[in-house]
C-alpha cells in the first residue's frame, strides 16, 4: 500500500553543517505519528523539508508516491500536506476570519496574484462550506471571527493555526511543536481535538514534540531523531517500554515543558 | 599556550607587519599614486568605524560621508580662523593644525550622539533615511552659509600645513602618517572585538533579544558604535584636509556616503580586515572607472560627458547587488563561508541547525 | 493672504506627489517588510518618461504609458529585492534598494543627460479663483493621490488580494506555509507601488522638474511621509506628504534669502524630530 508520506534517506543542510542525516520515515493515511527528540535535533527541518519550505540536500520525499521533493510550498499544500508551524504565526494585523480563509486561498496561489484571486472567487462556495464547517469544528473559532489574530490568546492563536491549515482540506496535518507556550490545560484541549480530528476526519497527523508524553499520548507510532539522525522507531508502547527512550525522554514522569 | 591566544597572537603579528609595509610604502610611490594611495587609507579608516557599526549593530548609516565633511570643515575652519563677531574669516584667531585635527573628532563625534539617541532605539531603515537626511542637511548648511564654509566659490583655501613636534607632516610623511592612524585604529578595533565588551556586541550581532534578556544594554551599545564610527570618520576628515588642501561642498557628495556602503558590504560587515581590504577595493576600482570613462571612446562607442560618473555609480550599484544578494555577509565573511561548506561535505558530521545570525570574523 | 493660500495650493499639489510616494512605501513594508529606498526612482522614471513622450502623443497617452513602463519596471526590481528566502533579511533587501536606485539613477544620467527635465502642462490656462491660480493638471493630481489612498486602503483590508499582500508582511514563513508565493505578491506590490509613484510626478514635472539625481530628495521626503505614518498607514503617509508639501511651500515663500535654500532642509528637520519622537513609542526590535 502506498504510504500518504514517504521521507526517503533525507539530508538537510544549514549554514556550515547538517541538521538532518538521512533520515528515513513514513505515514500511512489516517495514522498519528510522533517525531520526538531533544531541541535542535533537526525535527522541525525535517517537516520544514517535507513542506517545501527547505530544499534538501539529498533523499526523496513522496506523498502518494508523487515525487515532491523539490516541490514548492503550494504544491505540497496542493497535494494535500498542510503545517501548524511552530510558533503559531499566525497573520497578527488580520483578523480571524481572514486568516482562515487565507488557508484556502493559497492553495490556489500557483504563480501570481491575480489568477490566485480568480480561482479563488470561483470556488467561493465551496470555500464559504469549508469555513463552515471549520467554524462547527472549532466553535470559539467563530465567536473571534472579526478579532484580529494577533490579539488573541496563545492557546486561541494555536486554534487558528491549526483552522488555517485545515481549510486547505489536508490529508495529512503536520503540527510542529504544539505545546510551546502553552498551558497544560489548553494543551489537553488540543490534543483532545487533534485526536477526534483524526478519528472522525481521517485526517492522518505528524507531530514533531519535545514533550514525549504528550507524543505517546496521541499518536500511535513515534520516531526518535537526534542531532538530525533516527535513532529509535516503533510503536509508542514499545518506545514507552524501552529503558533509554524513557531516561532521556520520560524522566520522572513530569511534564518537561 | 592555547590555540585561541596563539592564533590572535599571529593575528597580531601579522597586523603589525603589514601596518609596517603600509606606512614604508608611501616612500616608494611617486605623488600620482600616492595620492590615491592616501585616500584608500583614510577611507579605510572611516569604513572600519561603518563595518562595526553594520556588522554588529545592524544598523545602516548613510551619513559617513557627512561626518567625514565634518570633521573636515571644522579642521578647516578652526585652521583658518574665524571671528565669532564679524563672521568672517580671521587668520588671527585660527588654531593650531593639529590641535584642530585632535577637536575634529570630538565635535563630530558628539554630533552623532546627539542624534543618535533617538534614532538607534529604532530599525535600520530610520537610521538608514536619517543619515541620509544628514548629509542632505549638511551640503545644504555647507553651502548656503559660505560666509562661514565659503561654500562652493570660492571655497575653503587651508594653506597651513600639518605640523607635529616641529616636524611639517606632508607628502609621504603625511601619507604615512594616515596609515599609521589606520593601524592604531585596527588595533584599537582588534582590542575592542577581543574585550568583554567584543563578546557583548557579538552577543548583540546574533540575536538582540537574547543578548537584552542577557542583561547587555542594547541601545548604549549601538550608540556607541554609532558615536565611534562618527568619530572615525571626522578624524579621517580632518586629515584629508591636509590632502586636498581645498574644501568645497562638491568634494563631499552624497555618493560618498553610498561608497563607503559599498566598501564595507564587499568588504565584510563586521570584518575589521575586511572593511580595509572593501576600501583598499573600491577606492581604487572608482579610480579606474573614472579614468576609464574620461576616454574619448571605448570598445568602438563614442563616450558621453557623463560617461565617468555614469560608470562608476552604475558598476557600483551592480557590485553591491551583486554582493548583498550572493555574500550577504560581505565578500570576505562569504567565501569564509563557503570554504567551510566545502569542508563539511563529509557524511556524518552532525551539528545544530542554528540560525547563523549576523555572525563575525575580525 | 493670497499669498498664503496660493502657497498652500502649490504645496498640496507637490504635497500630494509628496503622499503618492510615501504610500507607495507604506504599500511595499505592508507587504515586504522591505523599506524601499529606490521608491524616488520610480518617480523619477515617471517625470523623464512623461517627458520624452509628451511631445509626441496626447497627453492622457503619454501618462497612461510612463506609468505602466515604470510599473514594469518597479515589479522586476521588486523580484531582486525580495533576494534569497532564507539568506535576504529585511536590511539587506534595503541595501539592494538603494543599489537599484543608483542603478536607475545612473541609467538615466546616461539615457537623459546632467540637467533637469520638464514639459508644458497639458491644460494651457489655469482656473483662477479668487485671485488664486489653480492649475487642472494639479488637480487631477490631488483627485487621483486620494482615489488612491482610499482605495489601497479598503483593498488592502477588506480584498482577499488585499490580505494576502498584508499576510507576506505579518508572517511571511507561514504565507510561504499556506502556499502564497511571496515573491510573486513582491513584485505585484512593488509594481503598483511604482506605477503611483511615477503617477505623481507624470503630473507634478512641470512644477518640480526631475534630473537624474532628483530621486534621492523625493525618496526622503517619501520616507518622511511614510515615517508619519510608522511606514503602515497609508491614510497617514498623506497626511505626511500633504504637510511636507505645504511646509516646504511656506519656508520657500516667506523666509528670507539665503534660507529658501533650506526647504529641503525643513522637511528633514521635521522628519528628525519626528522619528525622535516615534522612538518613545515604537518597540525596538
Amino acid at each position: 500500500m502506498t504510504a500518504l508520506l514517504e521521507v526517503e534517506a533525507l539530508t538537510v543542510r544549514y549554514g556550515g553543517g547538517v541538521a538532518v542525516d538521512g533520515v528515513t520515515l513514513r505515514v500511512d493515511e489516517g495514522e498519528r505519528v510522533a517525531l520526538i527528540g531533544p531541541n535542535g535535533a533537526g525535527k522541525s527541518s525535517i517537516i520544514n523539508a517535507v513542506c517545501g519550505l527547505v530544499k534538501p540536500a539529498g533523499g526523496r520525499i513522496r506523498i502518494r508516491g508523487e515525487d515532491v521533493t523539490r516541490a514548492r510550498p503550494g504544491e505540497i499544500v496542493r497535494r494535500g500536506v498542510t503545517q501548524v508551524p511552530e510558533g503559531r504565526q499566525v497573520f497578527p494585523t488580520l483578523t480571524v476570519e481572514a486568516n482562515l480563509l487565507l488557508g484556502a486561498y493559497g492553495r490556489d496561489f500557483r504563480n501570481e496574484l491575480v489568477s490566485a484571486t480568480i480561482r479563488y472567487l470561483g470556488r467561493k462556495a465551496e470555500i464559504a462550506e469549508r469555513l463552515e464547517r471549520t467554524y462547527e469544528l472549532m466553535p470559539k473559532l467563530r465567536e473571534l471571527q472579526t478579532r484580529p489574530a494577533g490579539q488573541t490568546s496563545g492557546g486561541e492563536q494555536q486554534m487558528v493555526a491549526i483552522g488555517r491549515a485545515l481549510m486547505a482540506e489536508p490529508r495529512l496535518l503536520a503540527v510542529d511543536e504544539l505545546s510551546l507556550g502553552l498551558a497544560p490545560l489548553i494543551v489537553q484541549g488540543l490534543t483532545a481535538f487533534l485526536r477526534r480530528l483524526n478519528e472522525e476526519e481521517g485526517v492522518a497527523l505528524l507531530l514533531v514534540e519535545q514533550n514525549a508524553h504528550l507524543a505517546f499520548d496521541l499518536c500511535s507510532r513515534a520516531y526518535v531523531i537526534e542531532a538530525g539522525r533516527l535513532l529509535l522507531t516503533g510503536s509508542s508502547d514499545e518506545l514507552q517500554a524501552n529503558e533509554s527512550v524513557r531516561a532521556a525522554y520520560l524522566g520522572s514522569g513530569l511534564e518537561v515543558a | 599556550m592555547s590555540a585561541a591566544r596563539r592564533l590572535s597572537l599571529i593575528r597580531l603579528a601579522l597586523t603589525l607587519a603589514f601596518g609596517a609595509f603600509a606606512i614604508w610604502l608611501p616612500f616608494r610611490l611617486d605623488a600620482g599614486d600616492r595620492s590615491l594611495y592616501t585616500l584608500m587609507g583614510l577611507y579605510a579608516i572611516v569604513a572600519v568605524g561603518l563595518s562595526l557599526l553594520m556588522g554588529f549593530a545592524g544598523q545602516i548609516s548613510l551619513g559617513q560621508g557627512a561626518f567625514f565633511a565634518l570633521g573636515a570643515y571644522t579642521t578647516g575652519i578652526l585652521i583658518v580662523g574665524l571671528d565669532p563677531d564679524e563672521r568672517l574669516i580671521d587668520p588671527g584667531a585660527g588654531i593650531s593644525p593639529l590641535l584642530a585635527v585632535v577637536l575634529a573628532p570630538f565635535f563630530t563625534a558628539g554630533v552623532a550622539a546627539v542624534i543618535g539617541v533617538p534614532l538607534l532605539r529604532l530599525r535600520g531603515h530610520y537610521l538608514a533615511f536619517a543619515s541620509l537626511a544628514l548629509h542632505l542637511i549638511l551640503l545644504a548648511v555647507l553651502f548656503a552659509e559660505d560666509r562661514f564654509t565659503g561654500g562652493q566659490d570660492p571655497g575653503l583655501l587651508v594653506i597651513e600645513r600639518l605640523e607635529v613636534f616641529g616636524r611639517t607632516v606632508t607628502g609621504a610623511t603625511l601619507t604615512a602618517v594616515v596609515w599609521g592612524v589606520l593601524l592604531v585604529t585596527l588595533l584599537l578595533a582588534l582590542n575592542l572585538v577581543g574585550s568583554r565588551a567584543g563578546r557583548a556586541l557579538r552577543a548583540i550581532a546574533t540575536s538582540e533579544r537574547t543578548a537584552a534578556a542577557a542583561g547587555v544594554n542594547v541601545a548604549t551599545y549601538k550608540l556607541r558604535l554609532f558615536v565611534l564610527a562618527a568619530g572615525l570618520a571626522g578624524l579621517s576628515g580632518a586629515f584629508y584636509v591636509f590632502l586636498l588642501q581645498f574644501l568645497s561642498p562638491d568634494a563631499f557628495p552624497l555618493f560618498l556616503s553610498i561608497q563607503f556602503v559599498v566598501m564595507v558590504a564587499v568588504g565584510g560587515l563586521g570584518s575589521i580586515y575586511g572593511a580595509v581590504l572593501g576600501a583598499v577595493a573600491i577606492t581604487w576600482l572608482e579610480n579606474r572607472l573614472r579614468d576609464l570613462g574620461a576616454q574619448p571612446e571605448l570598445l568602438g562607442f563614442e563616450l558621453p560627458d557623463q560617461a565617468p560618473q555614469v560608470f562608476s555609480i552604475g558598476v557600483f550599484a551592480v557590485i553591491l547587488i551583486v554582493v548583498i544578494l550572493f555574500f550577504p555577509r560581505g565578500l570576505l565573511p562569504g567565501i569564509g563561508e563557503l570554504w567551510r561548506r566545502v569542508q563539511a561535505r563529509r557524511p556524518g558530521s552532525a551539528s545544530v541547525g542554528s540560525d547563523p545570525g549576523r555572525g563575525l570574523t575580525p | 493672504m493670497t499669498k498664503f493660500i496660493q502657497l498652500v495650493v502649490v504645496g498640496v499639489s507637490i504635497g500630494s506627489a509628496f503622499g503618492l510616494v510615501g504610500i507607495g512605501m507604506v504599500l511595499i513594508f505592508r507587504t515586504t517588510s522591505i523599506v524601499n529606498f529606490a521608491q524616488g526612482a520610480f518617480a523619477v522614471l515617471g517625470g523623464l518618461f512623461m517627458v520624452s513622450l509628451v511631445d509626441d502623443v496626447h497627453g492622457l497617452v503619454a501618462g497612461t504609458v510612463a506609468v505602466i513602463l515604470t510599473a514594469l519596471i518597479g515589479g522586476v526590481m521588486g523580484m531582486v529585492a525580495v533576494g534569497f528566502r532564507n539568506r535576504t533579511t529585511a536590511l539587506a533587501s534595503l541595501i539592494i534598494t538603494l543599489g537599484l536606485a543608483l542603478l536607475v539613477s545612473s541609467l538615466n544620467l546616461l539615457a537623459f543627460g546632467d540637467r533637469p527635465h520638464t514639459y508644458p502642462t497639458i491644460f494651457e490656462r489655469a482656473w483662477n479663483i479668487g485671485g488664486v491660480f489653480v492649475q487642472p493638471q494639479y488637480a487631477i493630481l490631488v483627485g487621483v493621490t486620494l482615489v488612491a489612498a482610499f482605495g489601497l486602503t479598503v483593498g488592502l483590508q477588506r480584498t482577499i488580494a488585499g490580505q494576502a499582500l498584508v499576510a507576506c508582511a505579518d508572517s511571511r514563513r507561514a504565507a510561504e506555509l499556506v502556499g502564497i508565493n511571496v515573491r510573486a505578491v513582491a513584485v505585484i506590490a512593488f509594481a503598483v507601488s511604482a506605477g503611483l509613484s511615477a503617477l505623481g510626478w507624470v503630473l507634478l514635472t512641470p512644477v518640480d522638474p526631475v534630473n537624474y539625481d532628483s530621486d534621492v530628495r523625493i525618496a526622503v521626503n517619501g520616507f518622511a511621509a511614510a515615517a508619519f505614518g510608522g511606514l503602515v498607514s497609508i491614510r497617514l503617509a498623506l497626511v505626511g506628504g500633504l504637510a511636507l508639501g505645504i511646509l516646504q511651500q511656506l519656508v520657500v515663500g516667506y523666509a528670507p534669502g539665503q534660507a529658501r535654500q533650506y526647504e529641503l532642509a525643513a522637511a528633514l528637520v521635521v522628519l528628525l524630530v519626528l522619528i525622535g519622537y516615534r522612538s518613545r513609542h515604537e518597540a525596538h526590535e
